[in-house]
C-alpha cells in the first residue's frame, strides 16, 4: 500500500508540474505567433479613415487598451491573476465581448455534442469488437473493414457526406444550426423537438469515425484475451462460455478505457470541423476564429480548457487503473 | 433574456444528450423517449407562457417563440458572429445586419438623412428632405422631413443631427475622426434646417466638397435627448460612450431589436413607424431575421431549402440554382454579370520593392494574367470581362462610364493572357534570364515576389492562384501567399507587401474621386499607417495634380477630361492593376415565400441593395407574400 | 524472415491493404506516364466541368459528314422540353396568353410549341407571377425558339479583307459525324474542378504529394519517439521522467494547437510541402514514444538483457542489439499508423488553409479544400471533392488493413 501511495503522490506533483508549464506555454505560444492583433481591431475602427494622425491615435489607443506594448512578463502575471478568477480578459475578435462569456455560450453545445457521441462510438465500438472477435463471421470480414474505412474517412469528409446525402438530398436532416432557423429559444416541446432534430447529423458524423478505430483495438484486446491460459483452462473446468466471455471481456475493456480518455481529450479538435460543416454552434468555430483573427486571449483560454480536460482524463485514468487492474498494480510496485 | 436562454438551453442540452444516447443504443429506445418527452412539454410550456415577453404575446395566433415564415423576412451573408452591441459610434458592434453605416447605409434601425441610390448616383430623402449647396460649395444646408419622429414619438429635429456629428467628434468615433478632416461644424439654424460648414483650405475653397456631401447617407441620426442620457451613465467618458451597449436605444428606423444571441439576431417591425407617411405603408416583413452560419456553404444551403429569401453571398455557378435545380431563386439580372458590378478588386504593386519599380516588370505581369479565367473561375462569370468593360479607374456603372473617353484610351488598353507580348516587353527592356534557372534577373537578382491577400477570402486566392501561372509564363516568380486577415491588414497598410489584392472604394456619392485617390493619392502614400489607399506607395506629381482638381470641380467637360487622363496614366504605368469588376452587393433572392423583390428592368429604379440599404430599402415596401 | 513474410501474405487482411495500395501506388506511377500534361494546368474557363468527352465545335463542322435519316426535330423535343415544361407552358397559355384550356393539348407537343410561339410574349402583363418563374419562361422561350424548324444551318465566315459576311458551308440538318473521326477532343473522366483543371490528372499527382507528406511525417514522428521511447524505457529514473513529462506536456496541449502555431510561426512563404511535413512529424511523436517506452520496459528485464549489461557492453549497443530487434516489428507498425495520421493531418489542416503552399503543387488537402470554399458539395460536382475523399480514406484504410495482418503475424497471441 505504500508504495502505490508513494506512486500516486510521485503521479499528482507530475501532473501538477505539466499543468504549470502548459498555462505557461498556453500563454506564452499564441504570442508567439507572428502578426499584430491590435491592427486587426484597428482596422474595424479605421476604416474609411483619411487623416493620418487620426488614424495613428486609434491605432495606439488600442495598444495601450489591450496592453500589448506591456513586457510580456507584466502580461502573464495579469493573465494568471486574472484566469484564477475566471476572468480570461476581452476577446481581441470580438473585442469587447469578455472570453469568459463566449466560451460560456459555446462550451456547453461543444460538450453535450461530442461527449455523448464519443461515448456512444466508443460503446459501439468496442461492441464490434467483441463481436468481430468472439463471433468472427460476417462481423470480422464485413462490418469490422466496413467501419475502419468508415473510420479513415477525414472528418470534414464524413460531415460533407452526411450533409449532403441526409440534408441536403434527401432532406430529412435539417441543413445546419443548433435550432430551427425560425424559432427563438424558449420552453416548449417544440423548441425541444428542434434541438434533438438538429443535433443527430452532427452527432453521427462523430459517432461513425470513432467506432472503427475503437473496433479494432477492443477486437485485437479480446482475442489477445480470449487466447490467454485462464480462458483455455477456465473451459478445461467446464465453467460456462457465457461466464467465460464475460470475464473475457470485461479484461479486454480496461485497455480501452485509456482509449476513451484520450478521446475526450482530443474531442475539441475534432469538433472544429464537424461543427463548423453542420453550423453547430460551439468551441470549433470559435477556436477557428480565434486562430484567424490572432485573438491571444481567446485562444489561451481554448487551449487552457483543453488542456485541464486531457489532464484530468489522463489522471483519473491512471488512478482508476491502479485501483481496478491488478497487474499494473503490481507493475508499479515493482 | 439572453441568460434565460442558457439556462433553458442547458437544460434542453441534457436531455438531448440522454435522448440521442437512447436513440443510439437501440431502436427501441426512441419511442420510448418520445412519450416522456410529451409528458413533460405541458409542464415546459406553461413556464414558457408564465415567462413569455409581450411581444410575444403579441402574436399570440402564432407559435410561441417562432418568428412565423410568412411574416419574416430571413437574411444571410451578412452577419457573422453574434453582435456586441447597438451603437453607432461603437468600432466593434459586430452587428453588421443592424448598424452598418457607409456609402448606403443600412436603415433598418437607424436611419440616415439621405439614401444613396447608386443607379442614379442620386440621393433621396429620407430623414432630410432637400439638401442645397452654396455657390462656392462651402455650405451645405439640409432641410429635414417635418414628419420624421423617433421611436418614442417625438420629432426629428436638426437638433438631433447637429448632436450627433457633435458626439463623433467629441468622442472620437472613427466616423467623427473621418468627417472632422472635412466639415467643421454642423448647426441647427432651426428646427428643420441643418447647416453643413465644410472646412476650407488655405485658399479659402473647401478641402473637399465631397466629402461633405458623404456625410449625408452615411451616418444615422441618433436623438438629442438619448444621447445625452447615454453620456450620462457613462460619465462623458469617450471610451465607455463608444462602448455603451445601447440595449434601450431610441432610433427613427422601420424596425428594432428583438432577439439575439449566437446563432441569430432578429429584428421587429414597429408599427408606429413615422415613414407610413413617405412610403405609403409599412414594411411587410413582421420581423427581419438573420440566422448565423459558419461559412458561405452553409449560407447557401439554407438559401436552396428556402430558409433564407436574401443572401449576400458569392455563389458558385449561381444560375445552376434555377437553370438546373429548377429553384424559385433569382438574381437582379438574369444573366452574367447577375449584379451591378461596382467595385474593383485591385492587385497593387509595391513600387517601392527592387523590380516591381520598373514599370516593364509591372507592365509585363498585367499583360501576362488571363483575366478571362480570373472572371470565369475565381469569380464564376459573376463580373463582365474587360471586353465588355475595357479597363480605367472607373466602374461598370453608366454613370461613371459616362465620365471617361473611351476612344482615347483605346490603345493602351490590354486585354491580359499576352504571354508573348509580355515575353517580348521584358526581352526588350533587357531583362532577361541569365543564369539558366528560368527566372529573369535585375542587377543579378531573381524577380521573385509573394502575392498576398488574407486567407480565406476565396475567390481573391483564386484569382492570385491565376496571377502566379502567369509569372510562371513570363520568367517572373510569384508565390501566393494567404495569411490571416491581421497580418494582411498589417502588411498593406504599412507597405510591407510585394503584391498584394485589395478594395477599391465601390458605388459612392463621392465616387468615381475616392477611387481614384485610392490609385494616386500622394498624400495616402505618406500616410504612416495608410487604410486608405493607394498601398504601394506609388508616386506621380501629374497624377496628383489632376486628383487635387477634381473635389472642387462641378463642370462634366472637366471632370471628363481629368477621369481620362487619370486612367490613360493608370494604364500606361501600371501602379495597379484590376483583377475582375465586382457587384456592389451580391443579392441573390428566394421567392418561396416572399416576392415582389426589385428587378433590373422593372421601372421602379431600386438598386439591389438587398432591401435594406440605402435607396435600395424601397424594396422593402414592395415585398409581399406569394400566394400559396 | 522468409518464413514470416509468407505468413504476413496469407493474412487476409494484410492481403486486401496491400493490393488496395498497390492500385493506389499503379495509379500514381502508371497514370502520369499516358496522361503527361501538368496536373496544374487550368484547362476549362470556369467552374466544375462535369466528367465527359469534351469536342471541339469547329473542328466537329470541318469533320466529314454522314446523313442518317432520323427525327432530328421530336429527339430535341423530348430532350429540351420536359413534362414540366409542357405542364408550365400549358400554364401560362391559359393564365396570361387567353388561350382556352380545351385548346391546349400538353401531350402534343408541336402543337403546344406553335400555340407557344403564337401567343407568348416576354412583355406580356404577368400579373402574381414570380420574378423567378417571369425569366424561367423567357429562357423558355429562347430554348424552343426555332427547335421545330427542321432547316438547314449555314455558317457565315468573314472575309477577311473587305469585312464582308458571306455563307461559307451549309450544313445539312440530317448531317451527322462519327465522333471517332474529330481529330481534337479531350476526356475529363472525373470532370474539372474550380479552376479548369482536369481533376483525374490532379488526383494522380496530389494522392503521390500526400504520399509522401505521410511518410515524412510518419517518418519523422517513428524516428524522435523512438529515440525517446527507447531512453525514458531503457535508461529509466530522471532521464525517464523528463522524457514523459515532456511527452506529457506535448499529450496536454492539444496537438492540432501546435500545428496551428507553428504553421502561422513559419510563415507561409517558406511553408513547402516537406515543411508541413515535418511540421505534423514534430507535433504526432508523443503516442509513439508512450508505446514504445512501455514496451522496452517489459524487454528490458529479460535475461539477454541483463547478460549483455553484465558482459559490459555500452547503453548503445545494448540499445541497437538487444532491444532493437525485439521492437522493429512493433515499429513499423507505429510507422505505418503515423504514416496514415499524417496524411490526414495534411487534409485537416489544408482544409483550415494552413496546408502547404500552393502554387507548385497539389495535395489531396488542398483539393479537397478549393473544392469546399467553391461548394462542389452543393453544385452536385461530386467528381470534385467524392474521389479525393475516398483517396484519403483507402490510403489510410489499406495501411490500417496492412497493420491488423501485420499485428495477427507478429504477434501469435492474435491470431485466431
Amino acid at each position: 500500500m505504500k508504495g502505490l501511495k508513494k506512486y500516486y503522490t510521485n503521479k499528482l506533483v507530475w501532473y501538477f508540474i505539466t499543468f504549470i508549464v502548459a498555462v505557461v506555454l498556453n500563454f506564452v505560444l499564441p504570442r508567439l505567433m507572428p502578426g499584430d492583433p491590435v491592427s486587426g481591431i484597428a482596422a474595424r475602427a479605421i476604416q474609411g479613415m483619411t487623416d493620418s494622425t487620426a488614424i495613428q491615435k486609434v491605432y495606439e489607443d488600442y495598444i495601450e487598451k489591450f496592453g500589448v506594448n506591456e513586457p510580456i512578463m507584466t502580461q502573464f502575471v495579469t493573465f494568471v491573476k486574472n484566469a484564477v478568477r475566471g476572468d480570461f480578459g476581452v476577446s481581441f475578435s470580438q473585442y469587447p465581448r469578455p472570453v469568459s462569456d463566449i466560451i460560456k455560450s459555446s462550451v456547453l453545445w461543444t460538450i453535450a455534442l461530442q461527449l455523448p457521441a464519443i461515448i456512444v462510438g466508443w460503446f459501439l465500438g468496442n461492441l464490434l469488437g467483441a463481436a468481430a472477435a468472439y463471433i468472427k463471421g460476417v462481423f470480422d470480414k464485413a462490418i469490422l473493414p466496413f467501419f475502419l474505412f468508415v473510420s479513415n474517412i477525414p472528418a470534414f469528409g464524413m460531415a460533407t457526406i452526411l450533409l449532403s446525402i441526409f440534408a441536403i438530398n434527401l432532406g430529412w436532416f435539417p441543413k445546419g444550426g443548433g435550432y430551427g432557423f425560425d424559432l427563438i429559444p424558449n420552453q416548449s416541446w417544440a423548441f425541444f423537438k428542434s434541438i434533438i432534430w438538429h443535433y443527430q447529423l452532427p452527432f453521427w458524423s462523430v459517432v461513425l469515425i470513432t467506432i472503427g478505430g475503437q473496433a479494432v483495438g477492443m477486437r485485437s484486446m479480446s482475442i489477445y484475451e480470449l487466447n490467454a491460459d485462464y480462458v483455455k483452462y477456465s473451459r478445461f473446468l467446464g465453467i460456462k462460455d457465457r461466464k467465460i466471455v464475460g470475464y473475457v471481456f470485461r479484461n479486454a475493456m480496461l485497455p480501452q478505457i485509456t482509449g476513451l480518455a484520450m478521446s475526450i481529450g482530443t474531442m475539441i479538435g475534432g469538433a472544429l470541423v464537424a461543427e463548423i460543416v453542420f453550423s453547430y454552434p460551439g468551441l470549433g468555430s470559435t477556436i477557428l476564429s480565434a486562430v484567424s483573427g490572432r485573438d491571444y486571449p481567446l485562444l489561451s483560454a481554448c487551449t487552457l480548457i483543453i488542456t485541464i480536460m486531457v489532464l484530468l482524463a489522463n489522471l483519473f485514468v491512471e488512478l482508476i487503473y491502479g485501483v481496478i487492474d491488478p497487474r499494473i498494480k503490481a507493475a508499479q510496485q515493482d | 433574456m439572453k441568460k434565460r436562454f442558457k439556462k433553458i438551453l442547458s437544460l434542453i442540452l441534457v436531455g438531448a444528450m440522454s435522448v440521442s444516447m437512447l436513440t443510439a443504443c437501440g431502436g427501441k429506445a426512441e419511442q420510448a423517449a418520445a412519450p416522456a418527452g410529451e409528458e413533460a412539454a405541458p409542464a415546459k410550456e406553461e413556464a414558457a407562457t408564465e415567462e413569455a415577453t409581450p411581444a410575444a404575446e403579441e402574436t399570440a395566433s402564432n407559435e410561441a417563440g417562432s418568428t412565423p415564415r410568412n411574416e419574416t423576412l430571413y437574411f444571410a451573408g451578412q452577419q457573422w458572429g453574434s453582435i456586441n452591441d447597438w451603437n453607432p459610434m461603437s468600432a466593434n458592434s459586430n452587428n453588421a445586419m443592424g448598424i452598418t453605416q457607409n456609402d448606403a447605409s443600412r436603415i433598418l434601425i437607424y436611419e440616415s438623412l439621405f439614401m444613396y441610390n447608386m443607379l442614379d448616383g442620386k440621393l433621396y430623402g429620407l430623414l432630410g428632405k432637400d439638401y442645397k449647396w452654396n455657390d462656392d460649395q462651402t455650405e451645405l444646408t439640409v432641410t429635414m422631413n417635418p414628419d420624421a419622429k423617433w421611436s418614442d414619438g417625438t420629432p426629428v429635429t436638426a437638433e438631433d443631427v447637429a448632436y450627433t456629428f457633435d458626439c463623433h467628434i467629441k468622442y472620437n468615433s472613427s466616423k467623427g475622426n473621418d468627417y472632422g478632416s472635412y466639415i467643421e461644424s454642423v448647426t441647427a439654424a432651426d428646427d428643420e434646417t441643418v447647416v453643413f460648414k465644410a472646412l476650407l483650405d488655405d485658399t479659402g475653397k473647401a478641402v473637399n466638397p465631397l466629402k461633405v456631401l458623404g456625410y449625408l447617407p452615411d451616418l444615422y441620426v441618433m436623438q438629442k435627448a438619448y444621447l445625452e442620457k447615454v453620456e450620462e451613465r457613462n460619465g462623458e467618458d469617450a471610451d465607455k460612450v463608444k462602448q455603451d451597449k445601447m440595449e434601450d436605444l431610441v432610433a427613427s428606423g422601420p424596425y428594432h431589436p428583438y432577439y439575439d444571441d449566437d446563432q441569430k439576431v432578429v429584428f421587429e417591425r414597429d408599427d408606429n413607424y413615422w415613414g407610413v407617411s413617405l412610403w405609403g405603408g409599412l414594411p411587410a416583413p413582421k420581423y427581419i431575421c438573420h440566422n448565423i452560419f459558419a461559412d458561405n456553404a452553409a449560407c447557401q444551403v439554407a438559401l436552396a431549402a428556402g430558409e433564407v429569401d436574401i443572401d449576400q453571398q458569392f455563389i458558385t455557378d449561381v444560375q445552376k440554382l434555377w437553370e438546373e435545380d429548377g429553384l424559385p431563386i433569382s438574381t437582379y439580372v438574369d444573366e452574367a454579370p447577375y449584379g451591378i458590378c461596382a467595385s474593383l478588386p485591385t492587385i497593387f504593386y509595391n513600387v517601392e520593392v527592387a523590380g516591381l519599380d520598373d514599370v516593364n516588370v509591372r507592365k509585363a505581369i498585367a499583360w501576362a494574367v488571363d483575366y478571362d479565367q480570373i472572371i470565369s473561375s475565381a469569380m464564376s462569370n459573376q463580373s463582365p470581362t474587360f471586353k465588355d468593360v475595357p479597363r480605367s479607374i472607373m466602374n461598370p456603372t453608366e454613370g461613371e462610364q459616362a465620365l471617361l473617353d473611351h476612344e482615347a484610351l483605346k490603345p493602351y488598353q490590354f486585354e491580359g493572357n499576352d504571354i508573348d507580348g509580355a515575353n517580348k516587353l521584358l526581352d526588350d527592356a533587357g531583362i532577361v534570364d541569365t543564369d539558366g534557372d528560368g527566372i529573369r534577373e535585375i542587377d543579378g537578382k531573381n524577380l521573385s515576389y509573394k502575392a498576398e491577400c488574407p486567407e480565406g477570402w476565396s475567390d481573391w486566392q483564386a484569382t492570385l492562384e491565376i496571377v502566379a501561372a502567369a509569372g510562371k509564363n513570363i520568367g517572373i516568380e510569384i508565390e501566393t501567399y494567404f495569411p490571416d486577415a491581421n497580418t494582411f491588414y498589417d502588411d498593406m497598410t504599412t507597405c510591407k507587401f510585394e503584391i498584394g489584392m485589395f478594395w477599391t472604394p465601390g458605388a459612392a456619392i463621392a465616387c468615381p474621386y475616392l477611387r481614384a485617390a485610392n490609385f494616386f493619392s500622394k498624400e495616402y502614400a505618406e500616410l504612416d499607417v495608410n487604410w486608405s489607399g493607394n498601398y504601394g506607395h506609388y508616386m506621380n506629381d501629374e497624377a496628383d495634380a489632376i486628383l487635387k482638381k477634381i473635389p472642387n470641380e462641378t463642370d462634366t467637360a472637366k471632370l471628363k477630361e481629368y477621369y481620362t487622363e487619370l486612367s490613360k496614366i493608370y494604364l500606361e504605368d501600371v501602379p495597379s492593376f484590376t483583377a475582375m469588376y465586382k457587384p456592389q452587393m451580391f443579392h441573390t433572392v428566394n421567392e418561396t415565400v416572399w416576392t415582389g423583390y426589385p428587378q433590373l428592368d422593372d421601372g421602379n429604379n431600386i438598386p439591389p441593395m438587398l432591401c435594406t440599404d440605402g435607396y435600395g430599402i424601397a424594396g422593402l415596401y414592395n415585398l409581399k407574400n406569394v400566394e400559396q | 524472415m522468409k518464413n514470416q513474410i509468407r505468413q504476413i501474405f496469407h493474412s487476409s487482411k494484410f492481403l486486401g491493404g496491400f493490393c488496395v495500395m498497390i492500385f493506389l501506388l499503379l495509379l500514381m506511377i502508371v497514370y502520369p506516364l499516358f496522361v503527361t500534361d501538368d496536373p496544374l494546368e487550368m484547362i476549362g474557363q470556369g467552374n466544375f466541368f462535369k466528367p465527359g468527352t469534351y469536342i471541339s465545335v469547329t473542328d466537329t463542322v470541318d469533320t466529314d459528314t454522314y446523313t442518317l435519316k432520323l427525327d432530328n426535330v421530336g429527339a430535341r423535343l423530348e430532350s429540351k422540353i420536359s413534362v414540366e415544361d409542357r405542364a408550365d407552358m400549358a400554364d401560362w397559355l391559359e393564365k396570361f396568353g387567353g388561350v382556352g384550356i380545351s385548346q391546349i393539348d400538353v401531350t402534343d407537343a408541336e402543337g403546344l410549341i406553335r400555340l407557344w410561339e403564337q401567343y407568348y410574349s416576354k412583355d406580356a402583363a404577368q400579373d402574381g407571377l414570380l420574378i423567378s418563374k417571369k425569366k424561367y419562361y423567357a429562357r423558355l422561350d429562347k430554348k424552343i425558339d426555332g427547335i421545330l424548324e427542321d432547316t438547314d444551318l449555314k455558317i457565315a465566315a468573314e472575309d477577311p479583307e473587305t469585312g464582308d459576311i458571306s455563307i461559307a458551308e451549309t450544313i445539312p440538318a440530317n448531317a451527322y459525324v462519327n465522333t471517332k473521326d474529330i481529330a481534337t477532343k479531350r476526356t475529363f473522366i472525373l470532370g474539372t474542378d474550380n479552376f479548369g483543371r482536369d481533376v483525374l490528372t490532379e488526383l494522380a499527382s496530389a494522392t503521390k504529394t500526400s504520399l509522401m507528406i505521410g511518410l515524412v511525417a510518419g517518418a519523422v514522428a517513428t524516428l524522435i519517439g523512438l529515440i525517446l521511447g527507447l531512453l525514458a524505457g531503457y535508461v529509466g529514473g530522471f532521464v525517464d521522467d523528463t522524457i514523459m513529462f515532456v511527452t506529457n506536456l506535448f499529450t496536454v496541449i492539444p496537438s492540432f494547437v501546435l500545428l496551428i502555431l507553428i504553421s502561422y510561426s513559419v510563415g507561409e512563404s517558406a511553408r513547402g510541402v516537406t515543411l508541413v511535413a515535418t511540421i505534423i512529424g514534430l507535433t504526432s511523436w508523443p503516442w509513439t514514444t508512450r508505446s514504445v517506452r512501455s514496451q522496452v520496459i517489459s524487454l528490458r528485464n529479460r535475461d539477454h538483457v541483463n547478460l549483455s549489461k553484465l558482459s559490459g557492453h555500452s547503453l548503445f549497443r545494448i540499445i541497437l542489439t538487444d532491444i532493437l530487434p525485439y521492437l522493429a516489428s512493433y515499429v513499423v507498425m507505429a510507422l505505418i499508423v503515423q504514416i496514415s495520421s499524417g496524411i490526414l493531418s495534411e487534409a485537416q489542416l489544408s482544409m483550415i488553409g494552413l496546408g502547404p503552399a500552393t502554387t507548385k503543387v497539389s495535395t489531396l488537402g488542398l483539393m479537397m479544400s478549393w473544392a469546399m470554399t467553391y461548394s462542389a458539395h452543393l453544385n452536385g460536382a461530386w467528381w470534385a471533392f467524392l474521389p479525393v475523399i475516398f483517396s484519403i480514406a483507402l490510403i489510410s484504410f489499406s495501411l490500417n488493413l496492412m497493420n491488423i495482418g501485420l499485428d495477427q503475424v507478429f504477434n501469435p497471441q492474435l491470431r485466431d
